[in-house]
């Protein structure tokens, strides 16, 4: 052969490498979640083979990258801009409205939508359908609900019984009196009950949902009306939820502002009650607390006889307009989501599943955690579908800080956050 | 004429030879020129486009809307407090950290023991990075656990809030800033101190003066373009001031730290008002704009020359 020849077909080779390499190289799916244990099922995604069985079956690979909670947000609206996201997301439920607001978002299939609102558990329908059937994405297994939480030992010194929490506001009200400690000097050392008071609005707003809700009151007149619509905390009820505390404040005394986050001084000792999501408790508790005997029901209601509220939200799938692979993003979640995997994974973690027939299954059906929580989910409600939702828990958790810290009256700062909430609705609808 | 034509070849060569030292010139500093107009002229006209616009990045759309904006703002109680907050942490820690600044100064342009040691510690929070100084002083802060607590108790005062507390969240904010700030006032006071002829203050010792009249009548006015420089970089840098309250307080409790900075971070990436949030940017521009202006005058009319 001649040299010429040779050359040609080697040449011919070297230019039909990078071809074949193409040809063989698998597509990629990126999923972002946050890192650390903010979400029930982060842990999931410690697994490097969560998705094995899923990438061999479709000649995929599935590349998991944890983001930093706290600026997850900003992240993916960045990268979404730059167009450059991740195909699956795993975010807050609370983002969505926003998320939507600027239309990132594709839409669950109608007849995907139909079957999964057929299959699940009622909680999980509520926390799935944004009305009418709409989906935007899946809710991840171990749904979030608050709870309120006490220290048994502590309502045993106080000579409180420790398998009976409050009942209604009143008792509430008893009880973190009789459970506030204070040193000869007369600072508190112990709060009955710890608040959220500082950070974000919208973590305020999550603590305080029991008493809004519970009231009467609540953050939009329709939860499901995506446009539109007007506040409905500026009334009686509402004022009457931020009165509860600024009483317990001021009058009892057995709440404080020098506390902060409720559930760290929960698990430090310092607090005896506190009201949040119920699995941070149970994933810190062993590690941050192991001797600390807690009980867990659903938080108090203004009168006996009145139906007890609390929040409940879920971290969700989704499937952001600027992925570069949706079929398989959304192939992807339907495999992970299947009655299989939400059993499996639900088993593994220790969490909550998502389907009916799940819940009829052992360990679910018969264990203690699991079927309390299925109690909470029963007084559950979840946040409200309106584009302008992020503008109204800002308005709304400003104006709980103001009263509390006594920078407002209750009537003023609720009449400004109505405004300010009215205003983020009617701009978000443009 | 002979002469003329002998100069002409010379004109020519030495035009040559300074257009090409231009041309180096040039070179050299292109890349300098070229980065900054890509990450700062560039970026801050971009700015200025978006505050006339209302700017949905995701959906690809820009509505000029002209001065709504800077309208809106006007009536925006969130950004009047902001703003309010933001001019009282300036005209507190600058003043407060320049006074500091220059009596450590002074105290170090004396000879004593272990002077570069001490100089050292008092210089470390300027090195040290501002969220890390802040995540330890949130801790230091803390109300159960503090250390400011702690040392408050054995002198039986009570328990103060601190960060948590609306009234004082801000003083305490301050209080972090003057320490971070306090090093770097000093060692540019210390410079100017330094630079001032020491026969000024033998004739005035000469003349009867004593150590304040000295300090006040020689070294204060000698000191006035160093005086300049640090109030005036200091208003600027304390107009950005973003860090220490996004890891202290993140704006609360109830606004009563938010400041301009972290308005529009919020407006921009967590509300997505990126046109809104270029129009803060824009009053922002015009505070430190003011400030710049001052400096440039003042400079100039403080000049010394020993």
């Amino acid at each position: 052969m001649r040299p010429t020849r040779i050359l040609a077909i080697a040449m011919a080779l070297l230019l039909l490498a990078p071809i074949v390499t193409l040809a063989a190289a698998k597509t990629t799916i990126s999923v972002w979640f946050p890192e650390g244990d903010i979400a029930t099922g982060t842990i999931a995604f410690a697994d490097k083979n969560l998705f094995a069985d899923f990438e061999a079956k479709n000649n995929v690979k599935i590349e998991m990258m944890a983001l930093d909670y706290d600026t997850m947000i900003q992240k993916i609206f960045a990268a979404a801009a730059g167009k450059n996201v991740g195909d699956i997301l795993l975010v807050d439920m609370s983002w969505i409205p926003g998320f939507l607001k600027e239309d990132m978002l594709e839409p669950v299939a109608d007849a995907k939508a139909k079957a999964w609102l057929a299959a699940t558990s009622p909680e999980v329908k509520t926390l799935s359908d944004y009305g009418k059937g709409r989906m935007w994405g899946y809710p991840q297994f171990g749904i979030e609900i608050y709870g309120l939480t006490w220290n048994k030992d502590h309502f045993k010194d106080a000579g409180l019984d420790p398998e009976k929490p409050p009942k209604t506001w009143d008792e509430f009200r008893d009880y973190a009196k009789k459970l506030t400690k204070r040193d000869a000097q007369g600072n508190v050392t112990r709060v009955g009950y710890a608040i959220r008071h500082v950070g974000q609005p919208h973590g305020i707003v999550h603590k305080h949902w029991w008493a809004l809700y519970g009231a009467g009151a609540a953050l939009v007149e329709d939860p499901l009306a995506l446009r539109g619509g007007k506040v409905k905390f500026n009334n009686e009820a509402g004022k009457a939820s931020i009165q509860l505390i600024l009483d317990m404040l001021d009058t009892d005394k057995s709440t404080s502002l020098t506390f902060p986050d409720p559930r760290a001084a929960f698990l430090q000792g310092s607090a005896s009650m506190q009201i949040s999501e119920t699995v941070s408790i149970k994933a810190r508790q062993p590690k941050e607390a192991p001797n600390l005997k807690w009980g867990m029901a659903l938080p108090p209601s203004r009168r006996a006889g009145d139906k007890p509220v609390t929040l409940m939200g879920a971290w969700m799938f989704v499937v952001p307009k600027q992925s570069k692979n949706k079929a398989l993003a959304w192939k992807a979640l339907e495999w992970l989501n299947s009655p299989e995997k939400d059993f499996e994974l639900s088993k593994k973690y220790n969490a909550t599943p998502l389907y009916k027939a799940n819940w009829d299954k052992e360990p679910f059906k018969s264990d203690p955690y699991d079927q309390g929580l299925k109690r909470l989910y029963a007084a559950g409600i979840s946040y409200p579908m309106n584009l302008g939702f992020n503008g109204i828990m800002d308005a709304m958790g400003a104006a709980i800080q103001k009263a509390w810290h006594h920078e407002a009256s209750v009537d003023a700062a609720l009449a400004e956050a109505e405004r300010l909430g009215n205003q983020a609705i009617a701009e978000a609808a443009k | 004429m002979a002469l003329s034509h002998e100069i002409r070849p010379a004109r020519r060569f030495m035009a040559r030879l300074r257009s090409r030292h231009l041309f180096h010139a040039y070179l050299f500093i292109a890349p300098v020129v070229l980065l900054f107009g890509l990450f700062r002229v560039i970026p801050s006209v971009q700015t200025l486009l978006y505050s006339f616009y209302k700017v949905e990045l995701l959906r690809g759309r820009f509505t000029f809307i002209g001065l709504d904006n800077f309208r809106t703002l006007l009536t925006d109680e969130i950004f009047r407090q902001a703003t309010l907050n933001t001019l009282t942490y300036v005209l507190t820690i600058v003043p407060v950290s320049a006074c500091l600044g220059l009596l450590l100064a002074v105290m170090f342009n004396a000879t004593f023991r272990c002077k570069e040691f001490f100089k050292a510690i008092y210089f470390s929070p300027m090195v040290t990075s501002t969220v890390a100084a802040a995540m330890v002083w949130w801790w230091l802060y803390n109300p159960q656990y503090g250390l400011f607590n702690v040392v408050l108790r054995l002198v039986h005062i009570p328990n103060q809030p601190w960060l948590m507390s609306s009234r004082m969240a801000l003083p305490s904010i301050i209080i972090f800033s003057i320490w971070k700030t306090l090093g770097y006032n000093m060692i540019i006071y210390l410079a100017g101190l330094q630079a001032i002829p020491a026969q000024f203050y033998e004739a005035a010792t000469i003349d009867g003066a004593n150590a304040f009249r000295r300090f006040w009548n020689i070294s204060v006015p000698l000191l006035a373009p160093t005086t300049t420089f640090i109030l005036i970089y200091n208003s600027i840098l304390s107009f950005q001031v973003f860090d220490q309250v996004f890891v202290l307080t993140g704006g609360g409790p109830a606004n009563s730290t938010n400041v301009v900075v972290l308005e529009l971070y919020r407006q921009a990436f967590q509300r997505y008002n990126f046109g809104y949030a270029a129009a803060e940017a824009m009053v922002l521009f015009i505070f430190i704009l003011g400030v710049s202006i001052l400096q440039y005058v003042y400079t100039k009319r403080f000049e010394v020359v020993y």
